[in-house]
């Protein structure tokens, strides 16, 4: 299906964080269409209905109840219909513990969740303008973590 | 060595007794032999007076025949014939004996039968005179030549009887000589042998003395040997045992009976003695150990417990190896020892290192909850403020304003305090393997954190060739950061900021701050700035958690930066210094042993 927006998807248990994430994008000069989900469970249910669309990116929170993200990105990546997803870990945690883990799963990029709301705009901004074709391929464990210029 | 003397002293008592046998038997060869020389003399006296009686007996017979013969020629009476008639047979009976009494003398013999000879011729004579004289042809030639030819005979044998008892004598006499010479010489023998023997005995006697009192020191020796191990066994809690491999007799030390519980050898020490003590659970992992040691000759480590009558379990080790004694015989000695103090303590230690394990956790736990719990609320009121400040600010009045700036700071306190507590946290964890790396790049990596501040500072940084070391390099990264941070973080206002860092090698000795290293040679790399500096007698200080020197609103900072960088050359055995001077600078030197 060819769309002249960007689809992302957010998996986030915090209302909070949701908001901050849909106000970014309410903000940013980019037509981009933003589904949110409250855990990973319902983030589940959606993807693997067969009217599902995929998104472009997806945002995953790793703390959530029912499902946790590092539950979700393994299901992910097992389907064959999902695992093309560029998957954007989004955590408050930036454990090395969960860093390695989920660069060994197969995420694509790591954000930690930034302290000022200008800084988050320009974290996101960054993602969805990702040529992920380009970054996939160029893979490691240096630029797997997001770092703001 | 000792051994050695023992055993010559031993061959030397033996050749004594040797040299004393052969001595006794000497004196009682030297004994017979004058004892038979002085019964031989005696027989030769007998003998020489038998032989001179006889002749002299012979002798007389024929003066009386002599006699006899005489007066019947003038008489012509043959009662004078008498003694003639019984002369003969007399006469042989004593040539019968004297032959018996000469019968070892070839020469005494032909004598006695030249004189037997005599003897004959001169009956046979008598015999042709008296046939004369009864006739009464005395006067005719024919008799007076027989009668001079009867006492030329009688000459002849009164001269062969002196011929043979002079022989007789002389022999007497020679054998006298003999006898006398060797009895000259047999008290001097008799008195120097029983001097030498005497000497011999005195000298083995003292010798043996000297032996008994080494032996009686030895044994003293011994002794105390003996107490001092019985003492050592009761003290270090160990008994020893041993086996007689050949014979299969055991025999157990009295602290070894104790150990099991009992009054020293109040019970025969064997195998299935001992097993009656075993605790049943061990009774297989015992007799395993045992089999093992029929086999080898030695007895591996063995752990196991037993049960005293008394009720108490106690954990005792074995372990036992063959030694030959001298005449080839085998043994197993061996030790046991009661360990249930250790094992009691090991119990504990394990216990407590349980604890400790489940403090850590908790602390782990908690290190979490402060990463990731604490940090989320915090990071929401901080993007809210932000939030707030964009969009609601403009509508605040000046003191509004004023209170936001403080929160915000407050909040960003908070956020640094937080971050510092989880990275000295991790920088405690010791675990971390050392890696070879390349100290350049983790410094590169560290300036390249704090790119924006030496920008804005305009910070001037230079730095040696660092070298490659063995170290855990995220902590050294962050070393380097902390103390880069630190040097921009408390730079003068005003003028240019100038950090140099400077990289020797030195050896430990040559180093007065190193008086405590344990390596030899150290890598030493100095950070130096033209800061603002600190007063010197807070140079240990500086390094203690949450140890500030100025205030917050001068300077940011938490406190527990350099405690980090403490934390991490600790984590790598090395040592770290500052040196400071106010309003000159301070200089931040760091030690890694190579």
């Amino acid at each position: 299906m060819q769309t002249n927006y960007i689809h992302i998807i957010l998996a986030d248990d915090d209302k909070d964080d949701r908001l901050f994430f849909t106000d970014v994008f309410d903000e940013l000069k980019i037509n981009t269409k933003v589904t949110t989900f409250n855990d990973g469970e319902e983030l589940m249910n959606y993807l693997n209905k067969t009217e599902a669309v995929m998104p472009n990116v997806l945002f995953l929170d790793l703390n959530m109840p029912n499902k946790s993200g590092i539950e979700c990105l393994i299901e992910i990546k097992a389907s064959q219909k999902m695992s093309e997803i560029a998957i954007a870990i989004y955590s408050t945690s930036a454990s090395e513990e969960d860093i390695e883990k989920t660069f060994v799963l197969g995420a694509n990029i790591y954000i930690k969740k930034p302290e000022s709301f200008i800084e988050l705009k320009k974290a996101l901004s960054e993602v969805v303008s990702i040529n992920w074709q380009y970054h996939t391929n160029s893979l490691n464990k240096d630029n797997f973590i997001l770092r703001l210029k | 060595m000792k051994r050695r003397n023992l055993f010559k002293s031993l061959l030397f008592l033996r050749i004594v007794l040797l040299v004393g046998l052969f001595v006794i038997l000497l004196l009682g060869g030297f004994t017979y032999k004058h004892i038979s020389n002085l019964t031989n003399s005696t027989n030769l006296v007998v003998r020489n007076y038998e032989v001179n009686f006889e002749l002299e007996h012979i002798n007389s017979y024929l003066n009386d025949v002599e006699n006899g013969h005489r007066k019947y020629t003038l008489t012509k009476d043959t009662s004078y014939l008498k003694p003639y008639l019984n002369a003969r047979e007399n006469i042989n009976d004593y040539f019968i004996q004297l032959n018996e009494l000469t019968k070892e003398d070839a020469k005494q013999q032909e004598n006695l039968r030249i004189l037997n000879k005599l003897v004959d011729s001169l009956f046979s004579n008598f015999s042709k005179t008296d046939a004369l004289v009864k006739i009464d042809e005395v006067n005719t030639e024919t008799f007076k030549t027989l009668f001079f030819k009867e006492k030329i005979v009688l000459d002849s044998i009164r001269n062969k009887i002196k011929e043979i008892i002079d022989i007789e004598n002389e022999l007497f006499n020679a054998r006298q000589l003999e006898y006398q010479s060797n009895f000259r010489f047999t008290p001097f023998f008799f008195y120097f042998v029983l001097l030498a023997t005497l000497v011999i005995i005195i000298l083995a006697f003292n010798k043996i003395n000297l032996d008994l009192i080494k032996i009686k020191a030895k044994n003293d020796q011994l002794l105390i040997f003996k107490e001092s191990s019985n003492q050592s066994e009761i003290i270090g809690k160990y008994g020893n045992w041993v086996w007689h491999i050949d014979s299969n007799i055991y025999t157990y030390s009295d602290n070894l009976y104790r150990l099991l519980g009992e009054e020293p050898q109040s019970f025969e020490a064997s195998y299935n003695n001992f097993l009656k003590l075993v605790h049943p659970e061990d009774v297989h992992k015992f007799t395993k150990g045992l089999e093992k040691m029929t086999d080898k000759e030695e007895l591996p480590f063995i752990n196991y417990r037993i049960i005293q009558k008394n009720g108490l379990i106690k954990y005792l080790k074995s372990y036992g190896k063959a030694f030959y004694s001298d005449n080839g015989q085998k043994r197993l000695l061996g030790i046991t020892s009661d360990i249930t103090e250790e094992i009691e303590n090991l119990i504990k230690l394990e216990e407590r290192n349980l604890e400790l394990e489940r403090n850590n956790k908790e602390l782990a736990a908690f290190n979490y909850a402060a990463s990731h719990d604490l940090q989320e609320p915090l990071r929401k009121i901080q993007t809210f403020i932000s939030r707030f400040e964009e969009r609601e600010a403009y509508k605040l009045s000046d003191s509004g304003l004023e209170y936001l700036e403080r929160i915000k700071s407050a909040a960003t306190r908070m956020r640094l305090l937080i971050d510092d507590l989880l990275q000295f946290s991790i920088s405690k964890k010791p675990d971390k393997e050392l890696v070879v790396s390349n100290l350049n790049m983790l410094f590169e990596s560290a300036k390249q954190d704090v790119a924006l501040t030496i920008q804005e500072k305009k910070a001037q940084i230079t730095n040696d060739t660092l070298p490659t070391a063995s170290v855990i390099a995220f902590q050294i990264q962050q070393l380097f950061l902390n103390l880069l941070s630190n040097a921009l973080k408390y730079s003068k206002n005003g003028g240019v900021v100038i950090i140099k860092v400077k990289y020797t090698m030195v050896r430990a000795r040559d180093e007065h701050q190193l008086r405590k290293a344990t390596n030899i040679n150290y890598h030493k790399i100095t950070f130096t700035d033209n800061g603002i500096g600190f007063d010197q007698k807070y140079a240990e200080k500086i390094f203690n958690l949450f140890n500030r020197l100025h205030n917050k609103q001068d300077y940011s900072g938490t406190g527990v930066g350099l405690s980090i960088c403490k934390k991490i050359i600790e984590n790598h055995k090395g040592f770290i210094f500052a040196k400071g001077e106010i309003n000159v600078g301070s200089v931040f030197t760091v030690y890694l042993p190579i």
